[in-house]
């Protein structure tokens, strides 16, 4: 019975961490794939979905609902603004784009520090209760978080494998050149993944902050276990990166019941680590020709 | 002979170059002499160091700034103006160093306050050391009065004035689970979730002993990095347990308000008491969205904000509010506060009994053991009085803990105030227990 409540509260509670997370890889993941930019500002999106979601709640007083919507939208046009004056022009030079990206998240990262301070903020609860699930006390607000970020990820094979701009984009992931002469406007659907990407993200960073807290230090933190996860998953691979945001956020969930908070981190980066040395592109990559 | 000519040239030369270069130096020497000697002074300057970004560190530089106002209004120091000087350390032990430098040799700094992080200040008080500055500070680890204690002559000038040191915390926290049991909560197991950081091993040092003695099992002690967030599983790992109390020993994991959020939704009948740095932010209860409602934390610092201890914490606290539109947002505010007034009664007892350089940072040592002493504490914010050299547990010149000094008061959030409910004498509310705990 023990062994049961222990299994439970590992599934439970790891499906909330993993759902977060595979948004914001699926967003990391979806950029690369498809016009090759390692977007380092990512991980400021998904914080600042947090911070101007709790601004519009305080400021302008609507509910948890219409701020997390308008919120994400204000993050993605700030993403498109910032591939349009950052990222474009130097889209071809890899290390520039992770120079320019980096720059940016440490600036937000600053401001968000100087505007709202160092300390955590929470969203006020969407959803109140509490539902024992296998004898397991389990907060309805996770099991909400959880349902949201499987929609969204649901939305989004619809999106990419099941619609024209789906289309448009794998195109463009597949060829460039090709999808060009065939009279795609390839910019603008790279513009259009940032612009989904972040929203991705952003909206991880809304729920996040539903069920902890965000905080600007989240803004390097996430980018980096964000990056890990699609490391892991294979670079480029959506599918890849989902069920590698799983197989983290389970790691950490079941050693923190089982063996202690302290060593999760630390054990789900040497497991990432030791994959990889198994597996050099990861779960679901390709090796490159 | 042309030989000769050219050697004799070079000893002119080389003789010439020598003359030269000592003068040069003797010089230097002499400007440099010039720079490090006083001016005739015509001010006193306080300089504040601490991490400007934290609500920790802009209050200290807030309250002093009052203070220093409050002073200067009524003629300065020894009929000198004040002027404060600000440095952030940035919560970096490196950036403390160099700004503490800056605030003493360039700023000419007669004296320091602040603080908060402790590993920053065991940097700091090294240059403090060799500056021979006095510095009235805050932190809260037990190395820095153990320092003074090893070496009192190069460590003098180091006095904590803001909060009792962490090891004071243990006794506050077992007073607080026998007032839990003088109110009919029956406390005989307990579940720590602390920092995993050096400052906690202070604190169990004196609090496991004192546990034992008083029948108190730890179930589970849980270390918990920087930032960690996932307490549900652990809230319900301590009901598992048989544990009545939660117990935190917190201050550098910063995600406080995530366990009152978790500890507020499971609704388990285990109470959440102990130390916890982000609970005494008067924004915590809107951080956590009421969440912390029953949150039963120790007060670092002696005040709680609903019950000032004295009356000049009173004042200060209704002059704080006028000035910045809100009351000090952290308990630093009453150390940086206290630390200029205390430092102004040190330089005029100095004045008065003669001293030839009142200003004189052995001097103002001397009269700081002198006037804030166990036997006569001085009343400020709080009553203030330090260790003496020589204290058996090494906390020399450290805040002194006590009910007739400063102690970590036992206080809970109560319908969005901050109370005190413990000691008796001082509470200003009864303890409520929360609805679902039975």
């Amino acid at each position: 019975m023990e062994m049961l409540e222990l299994l439970m509260r590992i599934l439970v509670y790891g499906a909330t961490l993993s759902g977060i997370y595979s948004l914001i890889a699926a967003g990391f993941t979806l950029i690369f794939g498809v016009s090759r930019i390692m977007n380092f500002s990512h991980g400021a999106f998904f914080v600042l979905g947090a911070y101007l979601g709790i601004a519009i709640i305080n400021g302008v007083g609507l509910n948890p609902y219409l701020s997390t919507a308008i919120s994400i939208l204000m993050v993605g046009l700030l993403a498109a603004i910032v591939y349009k004056g950052i990222m474009s022009p130097v889209r071809t030079q890899e290390v520039m784009v992770i120079i320019v990206t980096l720059a940016f998240a440490l600036i937000l990262e600053q401001l968000i520090l100087l505007i709202f301070g160092e300390h955590g903020i929470s969203y006020p609860s969407m959803v109140k209760g509490v539902i024992s699930i296998g004898g397991v006390p389990i907060p309805s607000m996770r099991l909400f978080v959880l349902a949201i970020a499987l929609t969204a990820l649901i939305l989004l094979w619809i999106l990419i494998g099941k619609t024209r701009l789906g289309r448009e984009i794998t195109a463009a992931s597949q060829d460039v050149e090709a999808a060009t002469l065939l009279g795609l406007d390839v910019d603008k659907l790279f513009l259009t993944t940032v612009f989904i990407s972040s929203i991705l993200a952003a909206l991880g960073g809304a729920l996040y902050a539903q069920v902890y807290a965000a905080n600007p230090f989240l803004v390097l933190k996430s980018l980096i276990f964000a990056f890990a996860i699609v490391i892991l998953g294979g670079l480029g691979s959506v599918k890849g990166s989902v069920i590698s945001s799983f197989i983290v956020g389970y790691i950490l969930t079941a050693v923190i019941v089982l063996y202690g908070a302290r060593w999760s981190e630390l054990t789900a980066l040497l497991i990432i680590i030791a994959i990889l040395i198994l597996k050099p592109t990861g779960l679901f990559g390709v090796k490159e020709l | 002979m042309s030989e000769k000519v050219s050697r004799r040239r070079y000893v002119k030369y080389a003789a010439a170059g020598v003359v030269v270069v000592a003068a040069g130096a003797a010089g230097g020497y002499v400007a440099w002499q010039a720079g490090k000697k006083p001016k005739a002074k015509n001010e006193v300057v306080i300089g504040v160091l601490a991490p400007m970004a934290t609500y920790q560190g802009s209050v200290q530089r807030d309250a002093a700034a009052l203070a220093i106002e409050e002073v200067n209004a009524k003629g300065g120091i020894l009929g000198l103006p004040v002027r404060m000087v600000v440095g952030d350390d940035k919560l970096d032990a490196d950036t403390g160093v160099a700004e503490l430098r800056r605030l003493v040799t360039v700023e000419h700094a007669d004296v320091l306050t602040g603080g908060y992080s402790s590993g920053v200040m065991t940097a700091e008080m090294e240059t403090m050391a060799e500056l021979k500055t006095v510095f009235l500070a805050d932190a809260s680890s037990t190395e820095h009065p153990a320092k003074v204690a090893g070496n009192y002559e190069k460590y003098k000038y180091w006095f904590r004035i803001t909060q009792n040191n962490g090891a004071t915390f243990a006794f506050d926290l077992i007073d607080m689970l026998d007032m839990l049991r003088t109110n009919g909560v029956q406390v005989n197991k307990v579940y720590i979730i602390r920092d995993e950081h050096v400052w906690v091993e202070a604190v169990e040092e004196f609090l496991n002993p004192m546990l034992k003695e008083k029948n108190v099992e730890v179930v589970k002690n849980v270390k918990i990095p920087r930032g960690y967030t996932e307490y549900e599983p652990l809230i319900i790992e301590a009901h598992n347990l048989g544990a009545q109390v939660i117990l935190p020993i917190l201050a550098i994991s910063g995600t406080g308000d995530v366990l009152a959020k978790h500890w507020a939704t499971l609704r388990l009948p285990v109470l959440l008491a102990g130390h916890d740095l982000a609970a005494l932010d008067l924004g915590f209860w809107e951080r956590t969205g009421g969440a912390c409602n029953y949150y039963i934390f120790i007060a670092d610092g002696g005040v709680v904000q609903t019950a000032p201890p004295t009356s000049t914490c009173a004042s200060f606290i209704e002059n704080y509010t006028k000035k910045y539109g809100h009351p000090p947002e952290a308990h630093q505010g009453y150390g940086a506060y206290d630390a200029v007034y205390l430092y102004k009664m040190a330089v005029e007892e100095a004045a008065k009994a003669g001293e030839r350089d009142p200003f004189d940072s052995d001097t103002v040592v001397k009269y700081l053991e002198k006037i804030a002493n166990l036997e006569n504490p001085v009343e400020l914010t709080r009553r203030i009085a330090f260790y003496p050299p020589g204290h058996e547990k090494k906390w020399d010149h450290d805040l002194a803990w006590g009910d007739e000094y400063v102690r970590n008061w036992v206080a809970e959030w109560i319908d969005g105030k901050q109370c005190l409910i413990w000691p008796k004498e001082r509470a200003n509310a009864e303890m409520k227990l929360p609805p679902w705990f039975k």
